[in-house]
């Protein structure tokens, strides 16, 4: 009796310290410690934190050479520039900006900078801040990937051919070809003033200086770039907090900062989701706050309206493009027009919507900018954007079609496996080709490899414009030079339509950029697939949130609800 | 209490274990039922023309995830393709993984094993610590190791993509098979024929293949046949991880993998494929019972 009284004391000890030690080790997840962040959710200060999905940036948090989504929403929410976006409807506003002059023919600008702007670090933000970090943008042995926006194919600020320098065919920089450092187009007055100078008269000057590439930069960023890598800084609501890599990048709300309005939540979890699949899945338990994109796995069926009812929505975007690029600098394989014509034809874009999304849930598209944009013309694409099998046969019949399996390639991480598998099927049974996905894991190693030039087959390609323009959605595309040119497409009439309309206002630019989209169909070497709807939901910690212009989360219309 | 087999008469043909086991085999519902399933599948995997003449790859994007029907027994998948079709022709890339890599590890390590128990000595804890060293990796890791390490690309011919993932399973799978061996071979080493077989003067290759391995066979024989079916569900895994069998190559494994995230709207493109592994599965175990049953001695 007594060794079994003392046997089961044991017992009831380990026992009672095992339900001990479970309920010490509490919850780790930053998903839903909403209120946790505030005492008694003061209207004084941003409250509670909250979790939004996101992908890994593909390069370091520097403005200037952050252009994939992933990065872009976390650049946007910790710097604000001179110009902002108006959150619902992307007209462009003062925000940094005091004024902005220009002259009478649009070929120079006086800035003024409003006073109390300060970094996350506490310096100034200057004139001067604007001007090195537009020259270090441009400097051609930088290699940032936002250099085009000073540059003809951007904002043109004299003196950029300089600074640039060449680049050889494979689009590397030549040692030495840059010749200056500092752009003659920038000139700082004083403190708070600089003015522009432009290499041709561009209208929408002020609104492409809201783009991110055009972001201050503190004194520390060129002291020691390093560091700032470790550890960014900027002007905006948001500053770093910290990144685990392949996992978050937190962010908390900057104290002194100028601009309006003010952050409402105070801390921010970015949280890198490979598969959307996983951020539904999050969303719906209320693990994650904020998805911006529902994926198939929601979509099918219609099932996200009933597993987020009352926290989700949809619209249209006007700023969001699919589309097909055929590599052409790398492959002759694509040479053919009649090739690429025929491909498209048998695309049946319903059909594949249909069962990738559900049915209606994206719209196919027919031209090669979105509607809801000024200059929208509708049907540019006209006969090739439209499924027929038989016309797809008859003009594979003329080419020498392909060779082998036709692959089409994307990243699988952004619900893009299903669409290109049933855009696969489209073309097998149209055409009678052999048709397969080819994937990277991420979008970050996807774009890797379209930005190296190595993919020999068409492959995904998506557009999220950068500032509310049709020019954004042709000029850095498919001009010759376009840094966002991932096929290698070049025709000279085009370049030249848009470097005219880029001088134009109102309806004569307009003309000319339909005329130059209209050269487009000629060719389709780029094929229009659909315009994407905006389907997105929210958990029951936070108060519905501002979706942009570009379809993602407004940071600062977040806020946890009480 | 043991049954009487043979009544008075004297036995013609010399009797031996593998004969009696089969005696009982042909009698055990267990076994034919099993048997017959197997065969079945087996068939489907061979000619898979025979159980249905729709393409598997014939796929109508218009007819996607609908549920079945008259036409369609199984219902169609998210790219519009015949379930029906699509599972028959998945079983043979399934059951080929399942069958090679069994053979591969029962060859292995029934080699292995064999010389581990026979030789003894200084041979025996050489090859027993070799084993003990493959058998402390998980075998879904190594798979998994084994197969990103090489990876297969589209153009990568589907006998190739097959063998890879035969080599990823059978390179972790043999240490049971050789521990099992080489237990059995110890025991039938001390048997009085094995003794006078080397007492007359044979030799270790003769004694080992004519008397050593017929009688140290029949574990290995069970547990194959058990584990051939955990092999396929294992191909099913790493096709569901995505590192397995690739697109365009069917499987089942596959067809799971894409109906993953459908189960609530379409749940006939989990089910079919889901069905098909489960009773595939089921009748492997069933059948290495039914042989393990018949071969054990201590049940006579």
């Amino acid at each position: 009796m007594r060794g079994s009284t003392r046997r089961g004391a044991v017992v009831a000890a380990a026992v009672g310290l095992t339900l001990v030690l479970a309920a010490c080790g509490g919850d780790d997840d930053g998903g839903d410690d909403s209120g946790s962040g505030g005492d008694g959710g003061s209207s004084e200060g941003p409250t509670g934190s909250v979790s939004i999905n996101s992908t890994q940036p593909e390069n370091p948090l520097i403005p200037t050479t952050t252009n994939e989504v992933g990065g872009g929403n976390i650049v946007d929410a910790m710097w604000t520039g001179l110009v902002s976006y108006d959150s619902a409807t992307g007209e462009p506003g003062l925000a940094v900006a005091e004024s902005i002059e220009p002259n009478e023919d649009f070929t120079q600008f006086t800035i003024t900078i409003k006073d109390g702007w300060t970094f996350h670090d506490g310096s100034p933000v200057t004139a001067q801040s604007f001007v090195d970090a537009w020259n270090f943008g441009a400097y051609g042995p930088n290699a940032q990937l936002n250099q085009y926006f000073f540059g003809p194919d951007g904002a043109n600020i004299a003196g950029y051919d300089a600074v640039a320098g060449q680049t050889d065919d494979t689009g590397a920089f030549v040692e030495g070809s840059a010749t200056a450092e500092t752009m003659s187009g920038l000139e700082v007055v004083d403190e708070s003033t600089f003015t522009v100078t432009l290499g041709s008269p561009n209208s929408l000057f002020e609104t492409i200086i809201g783009y991110s590439a055009f972001y201050p930069m503190p004194e520390s960023f060129f002291t020691d770039q390093a560091a700032f890598i470790e550890h960014p800084v900027g002007n905006g609501p948001f500053e770093f907090v910290e990144e685990v890599p392949n996992t978050s990048i937190n962010l908390t709300a900057f104290a002194d900062y100028a601009g309006d309005p003010k952050p409402q939540v105070e801390n921010i979890e970015y949280r890198v989701y490979a598969d959307l699949d996983a951020a539904y899945a999050d969303v719906v338990a209320n693990q994650l706050d904020i998805l911006d994109k529902i994926p198939p796995v929601g979509l099918a069926g219609d099932v996200w309206k009933t597993d987020l009812e009352g926290r989700s929505a949809s619209e249209p975007l006007t700023t969001r493009f699919t589309s097909m690029t055929f590599p052409l600098t790398n492959t002759e394989a694509w040479a053919d027009p009649n090739l690429r014509k025929a491909i498209s034809l048998a695309i049946d874009r319903e059909a594949v919507i249909a069962a990738a999304y559900g049915p209606g849930n994206y719209v196919p598209a027919n031209s090669w900018v979105p509607p809801g944009n000024d200059g929208y013309v509708e049907g540019t694409c006209g006969e090739w954007c439209e499924f027929d099998a038989t016309k797809a046969q008859e003009l594979y019949a003329q080419t020498a079609g392909v060779q082998g399996t036709l692959l089409i390639s994307s990243n699988s991480d952004g619900g893009h496996r299903e669409w290109v598998e049933a855009a696969c099927t489209s073309i097998r049974e149209t055409l009678g080709i052999d048709c397969q996905g080819d994937y990277d894991p991420d979008f970050g190693s996807f774009r890797a490899r379209v930005n190296a030039n190595e993919i020999t087959n068409p492959f995904r390609t998506g557009w999220v414009a950068d500032y509310p323009s049709i020019q954004n959605f042709l000029a850095p595309l498919y001009t010759s030079n376009g840094s966002a040119n991932d096929g290698g497409y070049s025709n000279p009439q085009f370049d030249e339509l848009i470097r005219q309309a880029a001088g134009l206002e109102g309806q004569e630019a307009l003309d000319l950029y339909n005329q130059a989209e209209s050269l487009l169909s000629e060719d389709m070497a780029i094929i229009p697939l659909w315009y994407d709807n905006g389907q997105r939901g929210w958990s029951t910690n936070v108060n519905e949130p501002q979706f942009t212009w570009k379809g993602y989360v407004d940071p600062l219309s977040i806020s946890v609800q009480n | 209490m043991s049954r009487r087999r043979g009544g008075g008469h004297a036995a013609a043909v010399p009797r031996s274990l593998a004969g009696d086991a089969w005696r009982d085999l042909r009698r055990s519902p267990l076994f034919v039922g099993s048997a017959a399933i197997i065969l079945v599948l087996v068939a489907m995997a061979a000619v898979p023309g025979l159980f249905t003449n729709a393409d598997p790859r014939a796929c109508d994007l218009a007819y996607s995830r609908q549920p079945p029907s008259g036409d369609a027994w199984f219902g169609y998948d998210l790219q519009g393709c015949d379930m029906y079709a699509r599972t028959i022709y998945g079983a043979r890339a399934s059951i080929l993984v399942g069958v090679l890599t069994t053979v591969v590890i029962a060859v292995v390590g029934s080699v292995v094993g064999m010389f581990a128990g026979y030789h003894g000595g200084r041979v025996d804890a050489l090859l027993s610590r070799f084993t003990d060293m493959f058998f402390a990796v998980p075998m879904l890791l190594g798979a998994i190791i084994v197969l990103a390490t090489f990876p297969s690309t589209i153009d990568t011919p589907s006998w190739q993509t097959i063998g890879k993932v035969v080599l990823a399973l059978g390179v972790l799978g043999w240490t049971t098979v050789a521990r099992l061996m080489r237990s059995t071979v110890i025991q039938v080493k001390q048997s009085d024929y094995v003794q006078a077989a080397r007492g007359l003067g044979a030799g270790s290759r003769r004694v080992l293949l004519r008397h050593v391995l017929p009688n140290a066979v029949a574990p290995v024989v069970v547990y194959s046949t058990i584990i051939l079916g955990v092999f396929v569900v294992l191909e099913a895994t790493l096709s569901f991880l995505g590192i397995g069998l690739q697109a365009p190559v069917i499987s089942w494994g596959i067809a799971i993998s894409d109906a993953r995230a459908y189960i609530r709207q379409s749940p006939h493109m989990l089910l079919f494929p889901g069905a098909f592994l489960s009773v595939t599965v089921l009748a492997f175990i069933m059948l290495g019972d039914a042989v393990r049953d018949a071969f054990d001695p201590r049940l006579r």
